[in-house]
């Protein structure tokens, strides 16, 4: 649980609050690169971190990420005309450069104010499917991160991004909520046919319900992937530890019918957005748009050629909004009769990425985790919000943020999901694990 | 400001430790200052005369226990 007050803290993401603060200290994907496709083709309105931008691609391909709002009279800039090396207001013409130079003030004959005033303008960097920002002071950049997806050509990635109706903390606790996956997700381990085949009580009464649902590591259709999930433990043993980047945590589950053995998924956590999850090729990256918005991107590479990088979402297109992009998830019916039936665990069709959305977004926009009783298993989200409140606590002081990565070589980040000798480590299954076990105080008996 | 976030993990971490030396865990020790917090954000379960628990064990208050220190109790397991 967290104090009403310290919930705020973590939630609120808007200028000048301390969350607000601390993200503002790392590199934040903003936008897909496919909405920008070409030089001087449209601009787009970007909304992150509780303020609005303007993103453009200059007539020489370079991106420019510019304050919304003309620094003129204020009329937005997503209106404008995007030429000559430049973005121009409609309303009285002024005209910008991707670094903020204000190029043109055809209202204004004297150059003095466009010589000596730039307009909001951010660092952008270009890489996986995504154009990233920095939106902290400028010079205090940290090392950008290099995943091992970042420089794949666009035909070799899948990007797909949700927007979501919540707050961003509900949607990046559930990416690295490893105890949830054999339950909530019931329904798409039984269409892989693997995994277990009841949540306490419930037993499924026939065959997989939602056969045209995507599952992890194929995109389209599958056929049945058995050992892909071999435990029916569905209480893991979690283990944590911290890492120049943000932290490893294991799920370690017995495997059925082998006490040698164990199965062993490991997520890595990237603060403060990302989480590249075990026995997936990819990652998912959680960015607040404000407050009571954020978007869930997934970012996964594909077979050359196979990639998407527009619109890619893997889901029922019908469960998509109308706005902006056709990218606001909007929830399917739960199928109550398939549930009555034991026919569906959870009801939702469309696979793991609804069926976390539905759950994540049933919270309300910003759920008060005074309310919650955690338990062991949620170490992983425990963690996460003792990084983010230490984060707070050192930027306060003046200091950076935990996990920016410094010396870190964040192509060698990786996750896994494999079966192990019950007595091997799971950190050999990570290179880039560099863990510093979390001291704690040693408990005492009674 | 009180961080319950690092008084959490602190707990949290002792708990798989002593699971890990197969140890089981009786209850949780924490400071005034922490248990009043939770007290506080759990009216409801005050009111209907439950337990205050915290990652599933019963909260005690003790004023030896520093704030960011929790303290969780266990025994050894007997066959």
């Amino acid at each position: 649980m967290l104090t009403a007050e310290e919930n705020e803290v973590l939630c609120r993401v808007g200028p000048g609050t301390p969350m607000g603060t601390v993200l503002r200290r790392y590199w934040t994907p903003a936008f897909q690169l496919g909405d920008l496709p070409a030089p001087d083709c449209p601009p787009i309105r970007v909304t992150i971190l509780g303020e609005s931008f303007v993103a453009f691609r200059d007539t020489n391909g370079t991106v420019g990420f510019l304050d919304e709002l003309c620094c003129h009279r204020g009329a937005s800039l997503t209106l404008g005309r995007v030429e000559d090396c430049g973005i121009r207001c409609l309303y009285h013409g002024w005209k910008y450069a991707v670094d903020g130079t204000i190029m043109e003030t055809p209202n204004l004959a004297t150059p003095t104010f466009r010589e000596r005033v730039k307009h909001g303008a951010y660092p952008v960097r270009e890489a996986g499917g995504l154009g990233w920002v920095y939106l902290g002071p400028p010079g205090s950049e940290p090392p950008f991160p290099e995943f091992s997806w970042a420089s794949a050509e666009p035909d070799e990635l899948a990007v797909s991004e949700m927007i979501m109706d919540c707050n961003w903390m509900q949607v990046l606790e559930g990416s690295i909520d490893s105890s949830h996956v054999a339950i909530l997700h019931l329904d798409t381990l039984a269409t892989m046919g693997s995994g277990p085949r009841s949540v306490g009580s419930f037993d499924f009464a026939g065959e997989p319900w939602d056969l045209d649902m995507p599952v992890p590591g194929n995109r389209q259709g599958q056929g049945p992937r058995p050992g892909v999930w071999p435990s029916d433990d569905n209480a893991p043993r979690i283990e944590v530890e911290n890492t120049p980047f943000g932290f490893h945590y294991a799920a370690i589950r017995d495997v059925t019918g082998d006490p040698g053995k164990k199965f062993v998924r490991v997520t890595a956590f990237v603060m403060p957005y990302t989480a590249l999850i075990g026995g997936s090729p990819g990652a998912v990256i959680v960015v607040p748009r404000d407050d009571y918005t954020c978007s869930s991107i997934g970012v996964f590479k594909v077979p050359k050629g196979a990639g998407l990088t527009r619109r890619a979402t893997g889901v029922d297109p019908a469960v998509w909004g109308p706005e902006p992009a056709n990218r606001r998830i909007r929830l399917p019916r739960q199928d109550r009769e398939a549930m009555a039936e034991g026919k569906s665990f959870a009801g939702f069709r469309g696979g793991n990425r609804i069926q976390d959305a539905a759950v994540q977004m049933s919270s309300g926009e910003m759920y008060d985790r005074a309310k919650e009783h955690l338990v062991p298993a949620d170490l992983a989200i425990i963690r996460l919000r003792r990084l983010l409140a230490d984060s707070v606590r050192l930027v306060e002081e003046g200091q950076g943020p935990v996990g920016r990565g410094e010396g870190c070589d964040f192509s060698r980040i990786t996750a896994a999901s494999q079966i192990i000798d019950a007595e091997q480590a799971w950190q050999d299954l990570v290179p880039a694990h560099h863990g510093t076990p979390e001291p704690s105080r040693k408990a005492v008996a009674s | 400001m009180l961080w319950m976030s690092v008084v959490v993990d602190k707990a949290c971490t002792q708990i798989w430790e002593a699971w890990g030396s197969g140890a089981s865990v009786t209850s949780l020790k924490v400071s005034p200052a922490v248990y009043s917090a939770v007290a506080s954000a759990r009216p409801g379960e005050i009111a209907r005369d439950y337990p205050l628990m915290l990652l599933g064990l019963p909260l005690v208050a003790d004023d030896e226990v520093a704030t960011y220190d929790p303290v969780v109790v266990w025994k050894e397991r007997t066959c």
